[in-house]
């Protein structure tokens, strides 16, 4: 498998008057081509910066200050805003949380499809729409072609979220980022999307990056996952062995609070107590390691790297000195 | 193509614009204002062929004479019919109003859209400029473009009538219109600036914003398709009242002699002309008063109205 992104000692900080904040701090992430990872961890930890760093869509006052992320050749975080601007949409698609509000309300939506395409393939109005159609019906879509006349407020959430994702898909992008896309949709609606996304990635040969702070849905989805705390990557692993074999202390927290899945989104975790620290505070060390049950002295003397998990999966890595019996090895 | 948009537009009557023209016409005052500015529309349109008489033909045997079925309001002082006056007055009035909103407007959506959307050193300069020209009164800065402007122009249109012969450059009503446009322009464009910046500031930072550039599009492209026509409601509300504003700074002037002057009717310089004899001849004062009272009570119906339409949970 050969990798499309490759990031590597990501930072992100946010200028503050008192100084720079810093919210993402080192992460190494790989997504290969035609994978689905999933990215998963509490929110606030820094995954919807993390991507929007990759194609320059930060907020004002937020900036990557360092690391490198290679996408088809180069590096994103080096690029010019016109180069990165040439990539949004045709390389890499986006699908954002909020479908009620994330429509132009006064566009048809017919008309914002074809102004993706329009705009990334040249083509002429006409064959736009006749596009967005059967994109439209790519995404399973009721009537098509008489949705094209309709404006984002005469559909239901679920339904926004499909135009979206056809609109994300408008491009043909080689990876397609979906930050947490059914966050706010019911739960059976929730299924859909995450079925929709599988099949079209499956049929249209894309990578996916599907950000979440529940673990459980993306079980049937994702590859592999990556678990994020507090803008690092503490493990990261095939799913079946994130699932079977959890070794980071927070990857079992979230893993222990699954049950209260079904009915409540995972916001806050009641297996682990505490927070995670705010940008600009973290603590020496282990960023975990204040709300950690294992923590040892050494946890907060180092800041952990990603590993190997002996005698697991070769894909298997982890971010911390206990459970991976480095303490005792340092002891 | 465009056949068959037109025709599923047609079966499909829930468009925005709709929504909200419904919402409006269920609301009495505000239609009652539409009804109004209507009439005075076709009025200040067709009020030539309309009138029994020539707003400028004096009669010096039916001088200042009380309403009556062939003078509805009467006449003035010199005979003339005041309803013809105070309908000729309405067409001043709306050109007035109407050319001088849409040049406010047109730099104020211009200068407002740039300085919101890309901010820097372009808003703070237009935050300066604006907050210069609303902090000195409307009245004083139009008597001050006035008083600097009028000499220059008129030996300048003299000028040119010198050079061509042609009578157009002695046409006195030209300099007052340029001057009244032009001043009133200049005071008026600053608040426009600032609402479409405050809007694009509020709007450029929504997810269907953050979502338009997730695909690419230009800076120009999602300020002309995603930004500005998420303005549009708060600017309609707004040149409504301001459409109103006009009318009534247009009438202010005209009152104090810094606007448009005799014998061109304006609502402003009858009230002036009706003020002066009004113990003898009230008919004089109150009708071009109370035409203007009620434009500017239609135009705030409307105004209200149009908030509630085009805004109805309330956020702006
Ligand atoms: N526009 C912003 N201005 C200031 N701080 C921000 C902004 N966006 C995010 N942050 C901060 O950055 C951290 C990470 O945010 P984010 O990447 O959105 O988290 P996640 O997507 O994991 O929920 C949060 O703690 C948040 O407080
Ligand atoms: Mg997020």
């Amino acid at each position: 498998m050969t990798a499309l992104l490759d990031i590597k000692g990501l930072t992100i900080d946010i200028a503050r008057d008192t100084g720079p904040a810093r919210v993402v701090d080192g992460i190494d992430l790989v997504v290969n081509e035609g994978e689905s990872l999933g990215i998963v961890g509490e929110s606030g930890c820094g995954k919807s910066l993390t991507m929007l760093s990759l194609v320059g869509l930060l907020p004002n006052r937020i900036k990557a200050t360092g690391g490198t992320a290679q996408f088809g050749g180069a590096d994103l975080l080096k690029m010019s805003p016109r180069e990165l601007r040439k990539l949004r949409g045709a390389e890499i698609g986006f699908i954002f949380q909020d479908p009620m509000t994330s429509l132009n309300p006064v566009m048809r939506i017919g008309d914002q499809i074809a102004e993706a395409l329009i705009y990334q393939t040249g083509m002429a109005k006409p064959a736009a729409l006749t596009r967005a159609g059967e994109l439209l019906e790519l995404v399973g879509i009721p009537s098509p072609r008489d949705r094209l006349m309709s404006y984002p407020h005469e559909l239901s959430g679920g339904m926004r979220q499909r135009v979206m994702i056809a609109i994300g898909l408008a491009g043909s992008p080689r990876l397609l980022i979906a930050d947490e896309p059914t966050t706010a949709l019911d739960v059976t609606i929730q299924a859909q999307i995450v079925d929709l996304v599988r099949e079209l990635k499956d049929r249209l040969n894309m990578a996916v990056v599907w950000i979440t702070h529940d673990l459980a849905l993306i079980a049937g989805l994702a590859d592999r996952i990556a678990v994020l705390y507090a803008g690092t990557v503490v493990e990261d692993a095939p799913v079946s062995t994130i699932f079977e074999k959890p070794s980071h202390p927070y990857t079992r927290g979230l893993l222990g609070s699954l049950p209260t899945l079904t009915d409540q989104p995972m916001s806050r975790l009641p297996s682990i107590g505490g927070t995670p620290p705010e940008p600009g505070r973290r603590p020496p060390g282990c960023p975990f390691a204040p709300r950690c049950a294992l923590a040892i002295a050494a946890c907060s003397a180092a800041v952990p790297r990603l590993t190997a998990v002996p005698g697991s999966d070769p894909r298997h890595r982890v971010a911390c000195i206990v459970t991976t019996g480095q303490s005792e090895a340092a002891a | 193509m465009s056949s068959v948009t037109t025709q599923i537009e047609d079966e499909r009557p829930s468009s925005l614009w709709r929504d909200a023209w419904k919402r409006l016409r269920r609301n009495k005052l505000a239609l009652t204002g539409l009804g109004v500015i209507a009439v005075l529309v076709i009025f200040a349109a067709f009020g030539p062929w309309l009138t029994p008489y020539d707003f400028l033909s004096q009669n010096l045997d039916a001088r200042n004479l009380a309403p009556s079925l062939s003078h509805p309001f009467g006449t003035d002082d010199l005979g003339r019919d005041v309803a013809s006056r105070v309908i000729y007055g309405a067409r001043t009035a709306f050109l007035v109003a109407v050319l001088v909103t849409a040049i406010a407007l047109a730099i104020g959506v211009l200068l407002g859209a740039i300085a919101g959307f890309y901010g820097g050193t372009f808003d703070k300069v237009l935050m300066w400029v604006t907050d210069m020209t609303m902090s000195v009164p409307q009245l004083l800065l139009v008597v001050v473009i006035n008083a600097s402007l009028k000499q220059p122009i008129t030996l300048w249109m003299e000028a040119r009538y010198l050079a061509t012969m042609n009578p157009i450059w002695r046409n006195g009503a030209i300099i007052d219109f340029a001057l009244v446009f032009g001043s009133m322009a200049i005071i008026s464009w600053p608040p426009y600036a600032r609402l479409v910046r405050a809007q694009v500031l509020s709007i450029r930072n929504r997810p269907y914003v953050t979502a338009a550039r997730a695909l690419g599009l230009t800076n120009r492209l999602i300020l002309m398709r995603y930004v500005l026509p998420n303005a549009m409601g708060a600017l309609i509300v707004a040149v409504s009242a301001g459409l109103g504003t006009a009318m009534v700074l247009e009438s202010a002037f005209s009152f104090l002699g810094v606007g448009v002057n005799p014998p061109t009717p304006s609502w402003g310089n009858m009230i002036s002309d009706g003020l002066r004899v009004w113990t003898n001849y009230p008919h004089l004062l109150v009708a071009p008063a109370a035409v203007l009272a009620v434009v500017t009570v239609a135009f705030n119906f409307l105004g209200d109205g149009l908030n509630d339409a085009l805004n109805p949970k309330g956020q702006k």
